[in-house]
C-alpha cells in the first residue's frame, strides 16, 4: 500500500535526507523505524504525507503518486494519512474536542468549519474516539490542561476522527515518561489490530521497537540499512544500525513500573 | 605585579579620549540647542516671565460654563460613534493584512516584504495629516474623521497583530495541513485561536486610542466634539471650552479604565 521507489531528498542546504530508499509496506503492518537522530527517520515518515517533498523518486500512497500530487488533491490524500507528532501538537488554548473534532477538516467545507458547523456524526465521532483513549471526560478542558500523556492521547483521538488507513508517528514518545510511553504504544497497537490501519511509528528505543514493531526498518545517514521481522532483530542488529555499541539511554525500560 | 612605575598615579576614571569625545559631544548639543533658541526666537525661560498672562487667561477660563452642557453631548457622542465604527471596520481590514504582514505565514517573501513596505508607509503619515487629507477629499464631516482613523488604526493594528501572529506556536498548524486542511482552515483552527485575546485586547487599545485621536482631528473639520472645540475657541468663549475639556476629559478617563479592565481579563 506505500511504495518508496528509488526515493531521494536532498535539502536545500545540501544534506541528504533520504538516498535511494525502496521500502515497501503492506497494509496492517505495524512498522518501527529505528536509528539516531539526524538518521533520516523524520524525513522518511514526512515524505509519505509530503510534510517533506522528495526530490527523486515516487512515492506511491494508495494506490497514488503522492510526489505528483498538489492542491485539493494532495489535501484528499492527506485526509487518507493521520500524523501523531512528538510535541503532540495540539492547539494549546483550544478545547480538546474542538481539537479532536479538527481531524473532521479535511472532509469540511471550509466557511462550515470556520462557523465550527461539524455534522452531528462528526461530532459523536469524535466523542467516540475520545472515549476510545479513555479522555471522554476531559472533553470541554482546554489542552493546555492536560498532561503531555493525555495530550497525545488526544491527538490519537483526533487521527482516529479523521478515519485514517495509515497512522505515521514521529517520535510519538520522545517527550514521556517510560509508563506513559507504554500506554501511548499500546493505544497505537491496539488500534492498529483492532481497526487494521498500517502504523508506521518512528523511535529511537531498541526496547520499545522490539515489544511493539511487527516489522523494523533501520536507517542509518539517509539509507534504508536494515528491513526484516521484529523476531529476526536483536541487540546485535541495533549495534550495526546505529554503527556503534548499545548504550542505557537507548532504552526506554519502564514496562515494571506500571 | 603591575607593569607601572609605583610612582605612576592615575589621572581619572576614563581614558583622555572618552574624555574629549565626551566635551565635544556636550559643547555640539548645547551649541544645536542655542542656535535652535535663537533662530525660533523661544527660549524656555519664556515660561517664567510670562506666567502672569498664562494665570490671566487660565482666569477666563473659570467658572466653566456648566450651561453649555446640554450642547456638547451630541457632538460628544459623535465623537464616540466615530470611534466604534473606525474601530470596527479597522479590525476587519486588519485580520487579513496582518497574516499577509506576518512572515510565518506569509513565506511568500515578495508579498511578504510588499505589504510591509505598504504597512510601513501608511504608518508614517501622521493621523492629522489623514484627516486634513480626507476633509479635502470628502468634505468637512464625520465621514472624513472616520476614514481617516480607519487608515490611521489600521496602520497600528496589523503591525501589532502582525508581531504577535510571528511569535506562535507552528507546531499546530502542521498536524492541520497534515490531515488535509486547507490554508483557511489551518489559519482558523491553528492561529486564531492562539492569538484571539491579544486581537481583542489590541482592538480595545486602539479604540481607546480613536477616541483621543478623533478629538484632534475635529480640529482640522473631520467631526465630533474637536470641532465644537475648535469653535469655541474661536469665539474666545473660554468657559465654554472649558466645560467642554473637563467632560472630555471624564469620558475618556471613563472609557480608557473600562478597556484596561476588560483587556486585563483577556490576556
Amino acid at each position: 500500500m506505500i511504495e518508496f521507489k528509488d526515493v531521494s531528498l536532498v535539502y536545500p542546504n545540501g544534506t541528504e535526507g533520504l538516498k535511494n530508499v525502496n521500502v515497501k509496506i503492506n497494509e496492517g503492518e505495524f512498522v518501527v523505524i529505528v536509528g539516531l537522530s539526524g538518521a533520516g527517520k523524520s524525513t522518511f515518515i514526512r515524505s509519505i504525507n509530503r510534510l517533506v517533498t522528495p526530490t527523486s523518486g515516487s512515492l506511491i500512497v494508495d494506490d497514488e503518486d503522492i510526489l505528483k500530487a498538489k492542491g485539493k488533491g494532495l489535501r484528499k490524500l492527506r485526509t487518507k494519512i493521520g500524523m501523531i507528532f512528538q510535541n503532540y501538537n495540539l492547539v494549546k488554548r483550544s478545547t480538546v474536542i474542538k481539537n479532536v473534532i479538527s481531524g473532521r477538516l479535511g472532509y469540511t467545507g471550509t466557511f462550515a468549519s470556520i462557523f465550527n458547523l461539524f455534522s452531528k456524526e462528526d461530532k459523536l465521532l469524535a466523542y467516540e474516539n475520545l472515549k476510545r483513549v479513555n479522555i471522554e471526560e476531559k472533553l470541554y478542558n482546554r489542552a493546555d490542561e492536560l498532561s503531555g500523556g493525555q495530550q497525545q492521547r488526544v491527538s490519537i483521538a483526533r487521527v482516529l476522527t479523521q478515519k485514517p488507513k495509515l497512522i505515521l508517528a514521529d517520535e510519538p514518545v520522545a517527550s514521556l515518561d517510560p509508563p506513559t510511553s507504554h500506554q501511548v504504544m499500546n493505544y497505537l497497537k491496539q488500534i492498529n489490530r483492532e481497526d487494521k490501519i498500517t502504523t508506521i511509528v518512528n523511535l529511537h528505543f531498541i526496547d520499545m521497537a522490539m515489544e511493539y514493531a511487527d516489522r523494523i526498518i533501520g536507517m542509518r545517514a539517509g539509507e534504508v540499512v536494515f528491513d526484516g521481522p521484529a523476531s529476526e532483530v536483536s541487540e546485535k542488529t541495533f549495534e550495526e544500525i546505529y554503527g556503534r555499541s548499545i548504550r542505557e539511554d537507548d532504552r526506554r525500560g519502564g514496562v515494571e513500573d506500571e | 605585579m603591575s607593569k607601572h612605575p609605583s610612582s605612576f598615579t592615575p589621572k581619572g576614571l576614563y581614558p583622555a579620549k572618552t574624555k574629549w569625545i565626551t566635551t565635544i559631544s556636550l559643547l555640539v548639543v548645547l551649541g544645536f540647542y542655542l542656535l535652535s533658541s535663537f533662530k525660533t526666537d523661544s527660549f524656555i525661560v519664556n515660561f517664567f516671565v510670562k506666567l502672569p498672562n498664562v494665570f490671566g487667561l487660565i482666569s477666563d477660563f473659570f467658572p466653566p460654563d456648566w450651561s453649555y452642557v446640554s450642547s456638547i453631548w451630541p457632538k460628544l457622542f459623535e465623537t464616540i460613534h466615530i470611534a466604534i465604527i473606525a474601530t470596527t471596520v479597522a479590525v476587519i481590514i486588519s485580520i487579513p493584512f496582518s497574516l499577509l504582514t506576518a512572515n510565518n505565514v506569509t513565506t511568500n517573501s515578495w508579498l511578504y516584504q510588499g505589504m510591509r513596505f505598504i504597512l510601513n508607509i501608511i504608518r508614517t503619515v501622521p493621523d492629522i495629516v489623514l484627516a486634513v487629507v480626507f476633509v479635502g477629499l470628502f468634505g468637512i464631516g464625520a465621514f472624513s474623521g472616520i476614514v481617516a482613523l480607519i487608515v490611521f488604526a489600521v496602520g497600528i493594528l496589523v503591525k501589532l497583530m502582525s508581531e504577535v501572529i510571528e511569535t506562535i506556536d507552528m507546531n499546530p498548524t502542521e498536524a492541520i495541513r497534515a490531515s488535509g486542511g486547507n490554508t483557511l482552515q489551518t489559519i482558523s483552527f491553528a492561529i486564531v485561536p492562539q492569538v484571539l485575546p491579544q486581537f481583542i485586547s489590541f482592538s480595545l487599545y486602539v479604540f481607546e486610542i480613536n477616541i483621543r485621536a478623533s478629538l484632534v482631528l475635529g480640529l482640522v473639520g473631520a467631526g465630533g466634539i474637536g470641532q465644537l472645540l475648535n469653535t469655541q475657541i474661536n469665539f474666545m468663549n473660554y468657559p465654554a471650552v472649558s466645560t467642554i475639556i473637563i467632560i472630555v476629559f471624564a469620558v475618556v478617563v471613563v472609557i480608557d479604565y473600562i478597556s484596561s479592565k476588560l483587556r486585563e481579563g483577556l490576556v
